[in-house]
């Protein structure tokens, strides 16, 4: 145990190897069945896109309110390269991964520039303009989706290969998180809660607080567009509705009531919230009313989050010793 | 040369003069006091150095260069450094990371290094650690290194700002209203502390204060101002017996 406890990242990556072999194990054995793999898998693209998302909500201090868009540029991009225009090729795995990679960084980037186009001007602005900008911006990718028929229009794609699974979810999950868990615990993460606490005083302290925003932004459109080609090759059919309001506006539940100023928090949030309603199927007209009862519920009794500013320890860098402090 | 040297500054929101024809020059060593009734406009000259306000009018040359029209961390980065009248910390930051915030521009490591953790990363972490703490523990605050800044006394969160502001390694260092909220003792140490810094870091400083034995025994230049107008400049002695200054602070018969 000693050991362990002083290589904790190694540490960390065989607990994450234990969970997945558990799940593996309690799938093969007849446990899990498929339908709860598919939500674990759900479950791992939500944490992906709730703790990009808290990257702008949470540690920077903006509101984002329209991260389903990225989503979709990112799972439309994807499905274009590998069902539209390449179909024949992926038909082959060793062929088709590859591919797969390729088509979902692809939709990333694509992801990552739209982010830049919302963001860059918006940013510049003190205040909730970006809040308006991002809701209008996603509702206006899936208008834009839906009136073109080269992208299947209403009626949406189908016959999109089933590339996501297990294995795909957790490593892309856990690279994920690990980069972005490692921005945050850098000189630039800190700027950006710098940004959040005081823009006024992050500015004064030499911090050039728009394009730290922008950045910022942009890579979390950026992983919110390959979760949206993890989503795409999981669901294996994708309509513009998939991306609709209703999904930014999950993302941000997962992420205030797991508590936006913690990667553990966000991750909790979406692993938690992803799961429960499917669990709770047969209250199906009800999760609308227990979703915002929740929420108040937290809100009142918790107001930062279920973590509120905690992280689990093996998100947290271990500290070094410093020097010996004379009293 | 001086350091600082504003000519002819005027500052006006709409129709309101909030600063007309301000000129002062900094020579590099001196500690300045800037004084006058609520509302005079210091806090706005204070704004326009730092590039907070773009000035009407005037010129403002800080180590030989023109920094009108600079942004704020552009200003912070040629080296002039400030504190806020209410005390502005990263709160939800531990006292640490306030003052590795104030050194992010000095950092060497890119955007890459932050996502892969490189060495590079753990070299730069370790630089800005080390320098972070010996700060501190000029300022005391280093056994509360790690707690959240928000949770400090008041006191020693206006020390940690001014540790956070010279983190940035300034050469002009702005103090705006230092001593607020402190009693005599405090203020006593405050004083020792400002003659201190100035030898210490080889700094020059400005700094607004409305408590007068404070003005008084730190400073050695002062500059009065009332309606945005500069209306008496000199030594504290000089200064504590003008009637224009008496007049301004107490009113006319006084």
């Amino acid at each position: 145990m000693t050991f362990l406890r002083a290589h904790r990242t190694i540490a960390t990556v065989i607990a994450f190897a234990l969970v997945y072999v558990v799940i593996k194990v309690l799938n093969l054995v007849g446990i899990f069945n498929a339908y709860y793999i598919q939500l674990i898998m759900l479950a791992g693209i939500n944490i992906v896109m709730t703790v990009s998302l808290g990257m702008v909500n949470g540690f920077t201090g903006q509101f984002s309110i329209g991260h389903a868009g990225f989503m979709a540029v990112g799972a439309y991009t994807s499905v274009m390269i590998t069902t539209v225009w390449l179909h024949a090729s992926v038909a082959n795995p060793w062929v088709g991964y590859p591919v797969f990679i390729a088509a979902i960084l692809a939709g990333g980037l694509l992801a990552a520039a739209a982010g830049y186009i919302v963001g860059a001007p918006s940013l510049r602005l003190k205040g909730d303009y970006l809040a308006i900008v991002t809701l209008s911006a996603s509702e206006l990718i899936r208008t834009v989706i839906r009136v073109s028929s080269f992208l299947g229009g209403p009626r949406g794609l189908g016959g999109i290969p089933k590339f996501t699974n297990l294995e795909v979810v957790f490593v892309f999950a856990i690279v994920s998180v690990v980069l972005m868990r490692n921005y945050l615990f850098s000189s630039h993460g800190r700027s950006m809660k710098a940004v959040r606490d005081s823009e006024i005083a992050a500015e004064a302290t030499g911090i050039n607080t728009t394009r730290q925003k922008v950045f910022v932004f942009v890579f979390s459109a950026f992983f919110a567009g390959i979760s949206g080609g993890v989503f795409a090759h999981l669901l294996q059919f994708i309509h513009p509705d998939n991306f609709s309001f209703m999904k930014s506006l999950e993302y941000l539940i997962y992420l205030y009531v797991g508590g936006s100023a913690s990667i553990s928090g966000a991750m909790v949030g979406a692993a938690v919230f992803t799961v429960l309603p499917e669990l709770l199927r047969s209250l199906q007209s009800w999760r609308m009313v227990i979703y915002p009862l929740i929420l108040i519920l937290v809100m009142i009794f918790r107001t930062e989050g279920i973590m509120g500013l905690k992280e689990f320890s093996f998100i947290l860098i271990p500290q070094r010793q410093r020097k010996e402090v004379s009293a | 040369m001086a350091l600082l040297d504003i000519q002819h500054l005027a500052q006006f929101f709409g129709g309101l003069r909030a600063v007309s024809d301000f000129n002062i020059q900094l020579e590099r060593g001196e500690i300045v006091g800037l004084i006058g009734p609520n509302g005079a406009g210091k806090t706005t000259v204070f704004n326009v150095i730092t590039g907070v306000y773009m000035p009407t009018k005037g010129t403002i040359v800080f180590d030989g260069q023109n920094i009108v029209g600079r942004k704020t961390y552009q200003i912070t980065q040629a080296g002039i450094a400030r504190t806020f009248q209410n005390i502005r910390l990263f709160s939800k930051s531990s006292v640490i990371d306030n003052v590795k915030i104030a050194y992010h521009f000095h950092m060497s490591y890119g955007n890459a290094d932050a996502f892969l953790h490189t060495r590079k990363y753990w070299q730069g972490e370790q630089l800005v650690d080390d320098y972070a703490i010996d700060l501190l523990r000029l300022f005391h605050l280093d056994g509360h290194a790690d707690d959240l800044s928000g949770s400090l006394p008041y006191g020693a969160q206006r020390r940690l700002e001014i540790a956070r502001a010279l983190a940035t390694k300034p050469k002009l260092l702005i103090l705006d209203e230092p001593a607020a909220g402190m009693n005599p003792a405090e203020a006593d140490e405050l004083m020792e502390m400002i003659h201190w810094l100035r030898d210490k870091f080889d700094l020059t400083i400005l700094l607004i204060e409305h408590q007068m034995r404070v003005v008084m025994g730190v400073c050695e230049r002062i500059k009065v101002m009332d309606f945005g107008e500069t209306i008496c400049e000199g030594v504290p002695e000089y200064i504590r017996n003008d009637p224009r200054v008496i007049e301004a602070y107490l009113g006319k018969g006084a």
